[in-house]
């Protein structure tokens, strides 16, 4: 589903920061993938350019069979919108909408029929469990709901990649927990790819597989069989950092 | 002062093109203000050196209003004890193809007692005055005008005068300085007496030069000149004529002070909208300041020293504006006043006064500084706990609402008891602005009321990019109220100008429908002001003999100073115009006034000079003229725009007698039914035109050229219209420049769930002619309110004339897709960069 | 008619001034200067005359203008009237100036200028103005009562006095240096004063007896102001021609006979 050959990543300023340095990895489609590493390693700018958001200054990045490289703007956009969904630390509702608005904002940007829109929408918060919360404006709701509504937007197109940037990162403990847990629902059901960028290492070992990173390389790549009993453990060992 | 280098510096520097655009409202205002000051200034100064270069050593000018006095009075002034010398002097501005010549009429005799004329080669027959006298074709230029138009010495040159055209021979050449530097050079010596026959001046002067003896004071020789010649003479110094035009130029003031107070205001709306979007955006950094250790007062501090600079930089780019424009502007002042006063002068250079530069450049910091007091003490007011924490907005003060809808309630009621008082001038001005403000501060209210009629027309129109495009607007009050407030103001503005245009425009037409209706007019210049040349009156009888002429009319207009004020008199046949063109009475008695006049017992006052200058019905007036006082009641009051400073028309018995002068500016023909327009003005021009100066203009042609006129007396409106659009696009462009900026992380995220980079474009071009769209509809209304005002201001102070209220719709409804297209234009590089970027920034920007 | 007038005006000086020392009732022993002045003005006497001028203005880098008129006097000292008429160059031809002399104040001066069809008075104020582009003043144009001049023994040598003249009335001149001739009382030079110095200079030559009279055929006026001169010359001199008063009117002069 996602694979990286030779991608390099440097930030041309007063001094070049080589932020991420000649990485190659397969992602298989399905797979559930956490990414971790200490600040400033370069796993935030890994999942930006998995994303789409950013463009690799080396090496060939192909996403379900499209090499980004080649791409123009609005090709990467296209490729983002359709095969995409992104989880941000700090949410990143527009403020000015209600849930349900957020929620269906990507489907209206798509074009889609009202109908249709206002349908996948309620699902969607279904899904989330936040059927009960559609008229409400982000500032109404707590942390967690609106990392659900932030989850709920990202699956809009049930995308078959999800990238999460510290989805916990800005939640407590339980509701962290009940975060992950509703993520590892959604991988469970739509079988999505899931990368997720975290800290926390309970997050990290809830999934099958962890990436370390270090100084802008892979420095470990961890493959663990993860029962539902471990997983209901990370759940409950999530922690805020 | 670190603080300003650590913080504010590299701020400002990463905003640059934000601030040269909040700045761009100081530049506009002070620039209007700089320019049309300078520009007057310059006018006046240019006037005023004509007239230095001109006088010589004459210390005491004796006039007797435009028509000039018999030339006898020369004599008298001559015997004057302690009068050194006395020198007539007959000035006229005529035009040749080369542009207009200043033509001096002296007596080359004694001239040169008071005046120096260097010429080069000064010696042998050049320097002949005998020449110079035997022959009347004698001309002396100056050694510019001679290279100018590549003149020496016995070239010819053709000139226009009373006696047909004619060739004048080129006698010398002045050198450059003093006298032949008057009038940018432009100068010709006539001999008087050859002036007096080419300019239809008959035996009189047009002034009489005056240097007193050693020891004489000016008081003492004005005393004594004024035992010999009589009341209806003015004796002052050449200074004095300077002051007259300094009134009469005071008009173009009133309204320029009044377009760049309103440009200013403008501009002050602007820099609050930046400040208060910068004051939010540096939340964070302000909160590190004070957890740092900062006071609210250094805060405060801070950012009334930004704006302060921004005051500076905007001001001091205004300057240089101003006197671009004055450049621009000068030209076009002096040629209105030449056109319409016929005022020789000559603006040349641009006379720049360091008063009115260190006044503007103040104007624009206090503006900007109070601009910036709100955003300030909401910067002071910041919360460190609260700043320092991401992702949390501080609401808007609910208070600061309330309390400015209180205000504006406050403001309103007292405009209409202001309103209610306006017979009183300072409560009338006090009420104007109070309306204005009052629209300032409900600006933001209706903004989001507007916004949300909006909302659903928008969603419409485009479901996501509408409605992001409104939700923009209704969350961001205090980002998009700002430019509204600036967009409606201007707005308002136009509207008020483009009315007051109009109703004005309208008014002259009635007046021109009923004034002037001869079917021909006969005339010594293409326009029809002009007063250079005269007519002998004896034209009038050949005239009336010409077949298919039923009725001639003799109109002769002359400036004279009454109440201290040069007003146009308008001396013609009363009875006959009572018959052929009744002007629509103001006041007084309908039918008496006619009478009383044609019988030479009074005068009728236009309009515009009773507003003008004070005046009232039944006032007796003193206007001097050479016999003495002549002392006439006002009998009437009529509606008349023959001159702006306003008119009194009198029976031409009384001009004959008490001015000894039977001349004729303008002959008004009626045609006898069925004669042929062409025909009749074929036949004047046969039998007159080659011994005679004359243009026979017909009805249409007068109208066109009184058109032209207005317009162009418009056109100055018409720039400070432009100037008021450019303001109301600038602002535009402040707006989405800062949103754009605001809502960096927003579009951020739309791109990150999907959006394509049209899309996002789309949004900001939505909110950009949004808010044109609500800028217009709250512009319409305040420019209805503002007009009513404008018309008033008209009425007091600047036109004297009561102008109907007439909404100039079409006005308005062009000004819909010129503000749209410019907010249209103004969004396309705010949603460049709106999609340009890079996007992970955009999404951890804050 | 004996002690009435005194010439100081160039024209009309050089026209006059007198002959026949021979027959001097007066001894050459005689200092008393306004004697001296009474005999050069009876010794000029005439009732009128008639003369064609030719004038030269000599200026800078010697460029020389020319002009020739035609005068006519009528009366002599102090209530004399002249006319004085430009006959070239072509340019100037049909100028007249008109003068009438009176005994007890200044004169009154007309121009004619055919060319714009009417007369002009010479204010007095402008009499101290050069005389048409020449080296001489209008009020060098007049003839002035010898008593409006005090007098003064200045010098003296073998052929001529030297006196100082100083106007009474109001002048350009503060005061005048005389030189007469012993042998035939004709004034020979002046030189005339100003608050300023020296203004100019005139000299008389070529004395001829014409009808008994004693007169210079040529004057030289030199303006020490301005580095220039003007000489005159005369041609066809008579005196005592018969001239009308008709002649000498403003009528006349328009008429520019």
């Amino acid at each position: 589903m996602i694979h990286l050959r030779g991608i390099s990543k440097r930030f041309e300023g007063k001094r070049t920061v080589t932020a991420l340095e000649r990485l190659d990895v397969d992602i298989a489609g399905g797979e559930m993938v956490s990414i971790v590493g200490p600040s400033g390693s370069g796993k935030s700018t890994l999942l930006n350019l998995i994303g789409g958001l950013d463009r690799a200054t080396e090496g060939d990045l192909e996403i379900d069979g499209a090499t980004l490289s080649r791409l123009t703007d609005d090709q990467l956009t296209r490729v983002r919108r359709d095969k995409i969904g992104f989880i941000f630390q700090f949410f990143n509702l527009l403020p000015t909408l209600t849930a349900f608005e957020n929620v269906a904002l990507p489907l209206h940007l798509r074009g889609w029929r009202r109908a249709k829109i206002d349908e996948r929408a309620r699902e969607l918060l279904k899904l989330v469990q936040l059927d009960h919360r559609l008229d409400h404006l982000p500032d109404e709701l707590s942390g967690g709901e609106r990392q659900r509504v932030a989850i709920a937007r990202a699956l809009s197109v049930y995308p078959p990649i999800l990238l999460a940037d510290e989805p916990t990162g800005n939640l407590d403990t339980a509701t962290g927990a009940e975060i992950l847990k509703l993520m590892h629902g959604v991988h469970e059901r739509l079988g999505s790819t899931v990368l997720i960028v975290t800290h926390d290492a309970a997050v990290a070992e809830s999934c099958e597989r962890t990436l370390h990173i270090r100084d802008g390389r892979i420095v470990d790549d961890i493959r663990r069989a993860v029962s539902p009993d471990v997983r209901q453990d990370a759940h409950h060992k999530v922690s805020r950092v | 002062m670190m603080l300003w280098r650590l913080i504010s510096w590299p701020y400002a520097r990463k905003h640059l093109l934000r601030w040269l655009l909040t700045a761009a409202g100081i530049v506009l205002g002070v620039g209007v203000f700089v320019g049309m000051h300078t520009a007057n200034r310059s006018v006046l100064a240019a006037f005023q050196e004509t007239i230095d270069r001109i006088a010589g050593s004459t210390q005491l000018q004796v006039t007797a209003g435009e028509p000039g006095f018999d030339e006898n009075v020369l004599e008298k002034v001559q015997d004057v004890p302690g009068v050194r010398a006395a020198a007539p002097v007959i000035e006229a501005t005529v035009s040749t193809r080369e542009g207009n010549l200043l033509i001096l009429g002296v007596d080359m005799l004694g001239d040169r007692s008071l005046r120096n004329y260097d010429l080069e080669n000064s010696d042998a027959a050049i320097d002949d005055p005998l020449v110079f006298l035997a022959q009347a074709d004698s001309l002396l230029v100056t050694k510019t005008f001679a290279d100018k138009t590549g003149l020496r010495v016995n070239s010819r040159l053709p000139l226009r005068t009373m006696q047909g055209d004619l060739t004048f021979t080129i006698r010398g050449v002045m050198k450059p300085g003093g006298l032949a530097s008057a009038f940018g050079g432009d100068l010709a010596i006539m001999d008087i007496y050859a002036a007096q026959k080419f300019l239809g001046r008959g035996r009189k002067f047009d002034r009489v030069d005056v240097a007193l003896d050693d020891g004489v004071s000016l008081g003492e020789g004005i005393a004594k000149l004024r035992a010999v010649v009589g009341p209806g003479f003015e004796i002052a110094p050449p200074s004095s004529r300077g002051e007259q035009f300094e009134q009469t130029s005071r008009i173009y003031s009133v309204g320029s002070n009044i377009t760049s107070a309103f440009a200013l205001f403008i501009g002050m709306f602007i820099i609050y909208n930046t400040f208060a979007i910068a004051v939010t955006q540096r939340r964070t950094e302000i909160g590190i300041l004070r957890a740092l250790g900062s006071t609210r007062g250094q805060i405060r501090a801070l950012f009334l020293g930004e704006s302060a600079v921004a005051g500076l930089v905007g001001s001091a780019l205004g300057v240089l504006f101003g006197i671009g424009l004055a450049r621009a502007m000068a030209g076009y002042i002096g040629g209105i006043l030449t056109e319409v006063y016929g005022v020789a002068q000559r603006a040349g250079d641009i006379a720049i006064d360091p008063w009115l530069i260190g006044g503007a450049l103040i104007m624009g910091i206090a503006t900007s500084m109070v601009a910036a007091v709100i955003p300030a003490r909401a910067a002071a007011a910041v919360d460190p706990v609260k700043a320092l924490q991401k992702g949390r907005n501080q609401a808007v003060g609910e208070r600061e609402n309330r309390l400015r809808q209180w205000s504006a309630a406050g403001c309103a009621v007292a405009s209409v008891v202001a309103l209610a008082l306006s017979r009183n001038t300072i409560i009338f001005y006090a009420g104007f602005v109070l309306v204005v403000i009052a629209a300032v501060l409900l600006a933001p209210a209706l903004t989001l009321w507007l916004a949300r009629l909006l909302r659903p027309l928008l969603r419409r129109a485009r479901p996501v990019e509408g409605t992001l495009a409104a939700d923009s607007l209704i969350q961001g009050p205090k980002r998009t109220s700002g430019t509204v407030a600036a967009l409606m103001l201007s707005i308002a503005l136009v509207i008020s100008l483009g009315g007051l245009a109009r109703s004005s425009y309208q008014s002259i037409v009635e007046w021109m429908r009923i004034a002037l209706n001869p079917d021909l007019f006969v005339t010594t210049a293409e326009s029809v002001t002009a007063r250079t040349f005269v007519f002998p009156a004896s034209l009038g009888d050949g005239l009336r003999g010409v077949p298919g002429v039923a009725e001639v009319q003799l109109v002769r207009s002359v400036r004279v100073n009454v109440k201290g004020a040069p007003v146009m008199l308008i001396a013609l046949d009363v009875r006959s115009m009572e018959q052929r063109a009744k002007l629509p009475a103001v006041e007084g008695d309908f039918n008496g006034m006619y009478r009383r006049t044609a019988n030479g017992e009074a005068v009728l006052a236009s309009e515009n000079y009773v507003r003008l200058h004070g005046a009232k019905l039944g006032e007796l007036l003193e206007i001097p003229t050479p016999s003495g006082m002549l002392h006439l009641p006002i009998a009437g009051i009529v509606r008349d725009f023959s001159d702006q400073q306003g008119s009194l028309l009198i029976s031409r018995d009384v001009f004959k007698r008490a001015w000894d002068d039977d001349s004729v500016n303008v002959f008004r023909l009626y045609l006898a039914p069925g004669a042929n327009e062409a025909d009749v003005r074929q036949r004047i021009i046969d039998r007159f035109g080659k011994t005679q100066r004359l243009f026979v203009l017909t009805n249409g042609d007068v109208r066109r050229f009184i058109r032209q006129l207005t317009d162009q007396w418009f056109g100055l409106t018409y720039v400070q219209i432009a100037v008021a659009v450019l303001i109301a696009v600038l602002g535009v462009v402040n707006a989405l420049t800062v949103s754009i900026t605001d809502r960096r992380r927003e579009l951020g995220v739309l791109q990150a769930v999907g959006a394509l980079r049209q899309q996002i474009r789309h949004t900001v071009w939505m909110e950009a002619l949004s808010i044109g769209a609500i800028g217009l509809a709250l512009g319409w209304a305040l420019g209805a309110v503002t007009l009513y005002y404008a018309v008033g201001i008209a009425r007091r102070d600047l036109i004297g004339i009561e102008i109907g209220y007439s909404y100039p719709f079409d006005t308005a409804l062009l000004l819909a897709p010129v503000i749209l297209a410019a907010a249209y234009l103004a969004a396309l590089a705010p949603g460049e960069s709106a999609v340009k970027g890079s996007l992970v920034e955009a999404l951890e920007y804050e | 008619m004996s002690k009435r007038t005194l010439l100081l005006s160039v024209v009309a000086s050089l026209t006059i001034v007198a002959p026949c020392i021979a027959q001097s009732g007066i001894g050459a022993q005689n200092t008393n200067p306004r004697q001296i002045m009474e005999e050069v003005q009876r010794r000029a006497r005439s009732d009128s005359q008639h003369y064609e001028g030719t004038l030269e203005v000599i200026g800078g880098g010697n460029r020389i203008a020319t002009k020739r008129w035609i005068y006519d006097r009528l009366g002599s000292f102090g209530a004399s009237k002249a006319v004085l008429r430009f006959v070239a160059p072509p340019e100037v031809k049909g100028v007249g100036l008109l003068i009438l002399n009176h005994p007890e104040r200044a004169s009154d001066q007309w121009m004619w200028r055919p060319n714009i069809g009417r007369e002009q008075r010479i204010a007095f104020q402008d009499r101290s103005t050069r005389f048409f582009g020449t080296d001489f003043s209008f009020e060098d144009l007049e003839e002035r009562d010898v008593g409006q001049y005090d007098f003064k023994f200045e010098s003296d040598d073998a052929a001529a006095w030297k006196l100082e003249s100083t106007p009474r009335k109001k002048s350009q001149y503060t005061h005048s240096y005389l030189w007469i001739g012993k042998n035939n009382y004709t004034v020979t030079r002046i030189e005339l004063y100003t608050k300023m110095g020296l203004m100019r200079a005139i000299d008389y030559r070529d004395f001829e007896q014409v009808q008994g009279v004693w007169t210079p055929r040529t004057t030289e006026i030199g303006d020490v102001t301005r580095n220039s001169r003007t000489i005159l010359k005369y041609d066809k001199l008579e005196y005592n021609v018969p001239l009308k008063d008709a002649d000498f009117t403003l009528d006349a002069l328009r008429r520019g006979t």
